[in-house]
């Protein structure tokens, strides 16, 4: 081909020297060229690419409703459907998460037979119920607070409103909270 | 070889496809909603400042409402859906009812269950469907109204409450709905028609009428717009018009209640909806005690022959407690005295070798053997006794 | 470092930008994707009129529907609920995703009318013919084409089915039918093939497997055959007949060579007389003159399927409704010349009928493709007609080959444009009664 800078096969005789009669401009046209071509063919790479990044998600909300505060009972109610844990203390209402903070199973809730005095955070505490990863061992206290196994953190707790609409409690499980939280109910 | 031109090609369609690889891409970077979600942002910035504006949300949004099997996507424009404070501003930027969110909350419900249109869609003519054909159900809004010049566009949606509520006798809000079911109850359509497994069985069982596909009606003889609706709302007005040849007669129906008649006909759907929607809903059907009382009556009563041989569907026999839905035909408790005046012929003689329409019916309709005549005759002079023992109580309560 | 990056870039890019013709063979030599393609081509390879690149389109065509088809087999689910609104997300919410659809849709069309027009180029040429060369065998290579236009037929069909609308449904519903007309096993293909007497979950995965898998990987492979067997025929048949017209002028070769392998393989191979071939003015270097045009021929392919998928949007009706019939129920439109045929070949004798579906279904279109794929066998026309477009010598058999493709063409024409609801007959222009609507 004659503008592919091939010296002088029998056909492109003369094509060589117009190649190199003008280099300057045609140089600048021959990447001018390249380059659309480059750029649309990345373009539609792109957007192939892009196709893959879903906009819209099958996935239940990060904020939902769990019924009314009265339908809890004092203790630690489980809620399979959300993952979660919804406590009721003297102190009012509180949602621990029951994925484990360190690869994301499950957790399992171990109600203990007596009430145990342990210390978390330098202050003794007395706990009900433990939660146990079955997936690499890792144990948390009843408020979530990690004691043993590979777990790195604590559980997550959620912020819990009321709705005004209607009264139920709103889980916002993008929003973690201190384990202080409680909602009053 | 002559000249080589593919150089020059090969840059000429590197040009082409990023031409159309850029229109491509502003096509995509200017969808239709965009617009609109700009707008209510500006819309929300003016009203609450700029904290507020930035929770308008970008992007397609949908509601899954799983358990109904619908992906909806109708808030990615219609912003203000949960909004306080838009109440009186224009589509697609105004606030929702909320008496009725809060019973069909839309994360359950999703938009499309009650108001119809393509809930997939982003655009607005493929959303509302109003146009296309490839979408069954359109938007039941202004546009649909319009059609079939509907003074009240909320009705038509109304349908889509019924394939619920079905078994309410009233459904508070639903009101076009509500009209249609005291239609069926004053006309008696449930003489000829079964509906929820009560009724006649001269015409056909409606209960799933609504299930039925478009292409199942004859449109051959329908004028103007060639739907499903249209159909039904001429039937209702004339019945013979739609299906030459059929028994049911017309009601002298107005226009409008042929239409709410129309929609709810076309509610009747099989509707597998999941339990927990249903709470607080009737699930069946019920009669009322009255009602009860009334069919037992007319079955099990003096005139039970004349339930039994379905003449009360045109007749009725006042003084035997049968009271016909259309009395299409005279009253035949003074038949004895009514015939010969008629028909110059004694009740006995016309029942036996009847002319004029009665022939039509006793021939194709109802077939009564000789026997069965007598049986007749002998209850319709009853019922004329009955009559004259009446006339004069109540000639003599004038009088007192 | 600025000439560093540019040496580096040399090293990379020499294949495709050589500097001598040393580098140019050795590019063909030492390159994966250039090997398949021989060192030297004559000119009249490279010609647009002889060949009309018809083989390159369809590749091309195929290659771009690989890659929209891995996409949209990541954003498509293969069940019966899930189906119809994946496709109906790939439309409406996935970035470009109705675009890529688009271009599959278009380029999947494109590549059944490239692939056809493709075998009628090689007919009319007489293409399939042996010409000069030792070993040629290409009578072999027409049949492989042939199976590669039916392999084709069948990609397209399967896709059809995948949208799970009432266009796709009713399409293979109608033409899975006429496969069980064929005698006694008709319906036992059909029940094999739909896994079941109805469209279903069964027949959509099917579709989808024989789709994405089977169908693409058996086209790649003989394909490649297909390519191999063009080397092996020593290129298009074109040169051969070159060859013989230089023959004809100088009866005495200037000079022989073998290409074969010496004592690896018997006889000479691809050589055709040398006297055409080893002429240096007759060829020029593959890289960068066949590449370049090859490149051409793809990138205009690529923008025509572009430019019309940016235009055309692939449709999506209602969701399959195996309940209703759409009015009228259409195969896709290669198929609907069967279908005609189909409706207007049943025949009454006295008391006995032969169902249309067989005769038009499956003995003419089964008639017809076997005669095509054996026709080389039957074409004693001389070395002379090969290669050539409408050799006076293949005048009669070009003949009846255009009046068959004319009355297949009529035929798909009539039954797209001009069978309306009911099968009744409408011009193209006669506006259809109506179909009704819900409201």
């Amino acid at each position: 081909m004659k503008s592919m800078k091939l010296p002088a096969p029998p056909c492109a005789e003369g094509n060589a020297q117009n190649t190199l009669e003008a280099p300057g401009r045609r140089k600048f046209l021959y990447r001018l060229g390249w380059g659309a071509l480059v750029a649309g063919i990345a373009g539609q790479v792109f957007a192939a690419v892009r196709a893959l990044i879903p906009n819209v998600l099958y996935e239940p909300p990060r904020t939902f409703k769990i019924g009314l505060p009265e339908s809890f009972a004092d203790g630690v109610t489980y809620l399979e459907d959300h993952r979660l844990f919804i406590g009721r203390d003297r102190l009012g209402l509180y949602a621990i998460s029951a994925v484990c903070t360190h690869l994301g199973c499950t957790v399992k809730m171990m109600n203990l037979n007596q009430p145990e005095l342990v210390k978390i955070g330098g202050k003794p505490t007395e706990i009900l119920q433990e939660f146990h990863c079955p997936c690499h061992g890792s144990k948390y206290y009843g408020d979530g607070t990690n004691y043993a196994g590979p777990a790195p953190r604590p559980l997550d707790w959620f912020r819990l409103e009321v709705s005004p609409d209607d009264g139920q409690i709103i889980v916002d499980s993008s929003d973690t909270v201190h384990h202080d939280f409680r909602l009053k109910a | 070889m002559k000249r080589n031109w593919d150089n020059l090609g090969i840059f000429l369609c590197g040009a082409g496809i990023l031409l159309v690889t850029i229109l491509v891409y502003a096509g995509q970077f200017q969808p239709e909603w965009k617009g609109y979600q700009k707008q209510f942002r500006a819309m929300v910035l003016e009203k609450y400042g700029a904290a507020r504006a930035q929770q308008v949300p970008s992007g397609p949004q949908q509601i899954w409402a799983k358990d109904l099997n619908r992906v909806d996507r109708c808030t990615t424009c219609h912003l203000a859906v949960g909004w306080k404070g838009f109440e009186d501003a224009p589509e697609p930027f105004r606030t929702h009812d909320h008496a009725i969110l809060e019973k069909h909350p839309i994360e359950t419900y999703g938009c499309t269950s009650c108001h119809g249109g393509q809930g997939y869609a982003t655009d607005l003519d493929s959303a509302h469907a109003t146009a296309l054909a490839n979408w069954e159900q359109p938007l039941l809004g202004k546009d649909v109204s319009e059609t079939y010049a509907v003074s009240d566009w909320h009705m038509m949606m109304q349908m889509n409450c019924n394939e619920c509520h079905r078994y309410d006798r009233k459904t508070p809000g639903a009101e076009a709905i509500n009209e249609a079911k005291a239609l069926v109850d004053q006309k008696g359509c449930r003489a000829c028609h079964t509906i929820n497994g009560r009724g006649g069985v001269i015409g056909p069982d409606l209960t799933y009428e609504g299930d039925k596909s478009t292409e199942q009606h004859d449109y051959s003889r329908l004028l103007g717009v060639q739907s499903e609706f249209g159909w039904h709302v001429a039937h209702f007005m004339e019945p013979t018009a739609m299906s030459p040849g059929t028994v049911m007669p017309a009601f002298g129906f107005t226009s409008h209640q042929a239409e709410v008649l129309s929609l709810l006909v076309m509610s009747w759907k099989r509707n597998p909806v999941p339990m927990q929607f249903m709470h607080g809903v009737k699930l069946g059907d019920f009669p009322t005690p009255e009602e009860i009382a009334k069919e037992k009556q007319m079955e099990t009563g003096e005139g039970a022959f004349f339930v039994k041989h379905t003449c009360f569907v045109c007749h009725s026999v006042s003084t035997l407690g049968i009271e016909s839905a259309t009395n299409i035909g005279p009253d035949l408790a003074n038949a004895v005295t009514d015939v010969p005046a008629r028909f110059g012929r004694p009740l006995d003689d016309f029942l036996m070798s009847p002319t004029g329409t009665m022939s039509v019916v006793l021939a194709t309709q109802i077939h009564l053997s000789p026997e069965e005549r007598r049986e007749a005759i002998a209850k319709l002079k009853i019922a004329n006794q009955l009559l004259v023992q009446q006339q004069a109580k109540t000639g003599r309560g004038k009088k007192e | 470092m600025g000439m560093k990056f540019k040496e580096r870039w040399e090293t990379l890019t020499w294949t495709w930008n050589p500097k001598s013709i040393r580098e140019s063979s050795d590019s063909v030599v030492r390159n994966l994707l250039l090997h398949w393609f021989p060192a030297k081509v004559s000119h009249k390879s490279l010609s647009y009129r002889y060949s009309l690149w018809l083989g390159t389109i369809s590749a091309v065509l195929f290659f771009i529907l690989c890659a929209t088809g891995l996409i949209l087999m990541f954003l498509y689910v293969p069940s019966v609920e899930r189906a119809y609104p994946s496709v109906k997300d790939i439309g409406f919410v996935a970035s470009y995703g109705g675009f890529i659809r688009s271009v599959h849709r278009i380029a999947a069309h494109l590549m059944v009318v490239a692939v056809f027009l493709h075998m009628m180029r090689a007919f009319l040429t007489g293409a399939y013919k042996n010409g000069l060369g030792a070993n040629q065998n290409r009578p072999v290579n027409w049949v492989l084409g042939v199976v590669l236009l039916f392999l084709t037929l069948l990609l397209s069909f399967t896709g059809y089915l995948l949208p799970w609308d009432q266009l796709a449904y009713w399409a293979i519903t109608v033409g899975t039918n006429i496969a069980s007309a064929a005698p006694l096993v008709g319906d036992k293909i059909r029940f094999f093939l739909l896994g079941g007497n109805q469209i279903d979950q069964n027949t959509l995965l099917r579709f989808y497997v024989l789709h994405c898998f089977v169908l693409p990987v058996s086209v790649f492979l003989l394909f490649s055959w297909h390519m191999w067997r063009v080397r092996k025929d020593g290129g298009l048949a074109s040169v051969d007949r070159e060859a013989q017209k230089a023959k004809e002028k100088k009866s005495i070769p200037i000079k022989t060579k073998t290409y074969a392998l010496l004592g690896i393989t018997s006889g000479r191979t691809v050589a055709v007389e040398s006297s055409y071939i080893d002429q240096d003015e007759n060829l020029v270097e593959s890289v960068p003159n066949l590449t370049g045009r090859v490149l051409f021929v793809a990138l205009a392919t690529a923008l025509l399927v572009i430019t019309l998928a940016f235009l055309i949007q692939a449709p999506l009706e209602e969701a399959a409704n195996p309940l209703v019939t759409p009015n009228p129920a259409k195969a896709p439109w290669y198929f609907l010349w069967l279908q005609e045929l189909v409706a207007d070949t049943t025949v009454h004798l006295g008391s006995f009928t032969i169902n249309g579906a067989l005769v038009g279904g499956i003995l003419i279109p089964a008639l017809l493709g076997l005669l095509l794929a054996a026709w080389p066998y039957f074409d004693r026309s001389s070395t002379a007609a090969t290669g050539v477009w409408f050799a006076k010598e293949r005048r009669r058999q070009n003949l009846v080959f255009l009046a068959v493709i004319f009355a297949i063409l009529v035929l798909t024409f009539v039954g797209t444009f001009m069978r309306g609801p009911s099968w009744h007959l409408y011009w193209p222009w006669q506006a259809w009664p109506p179909s009704p609507t819900r409201f």
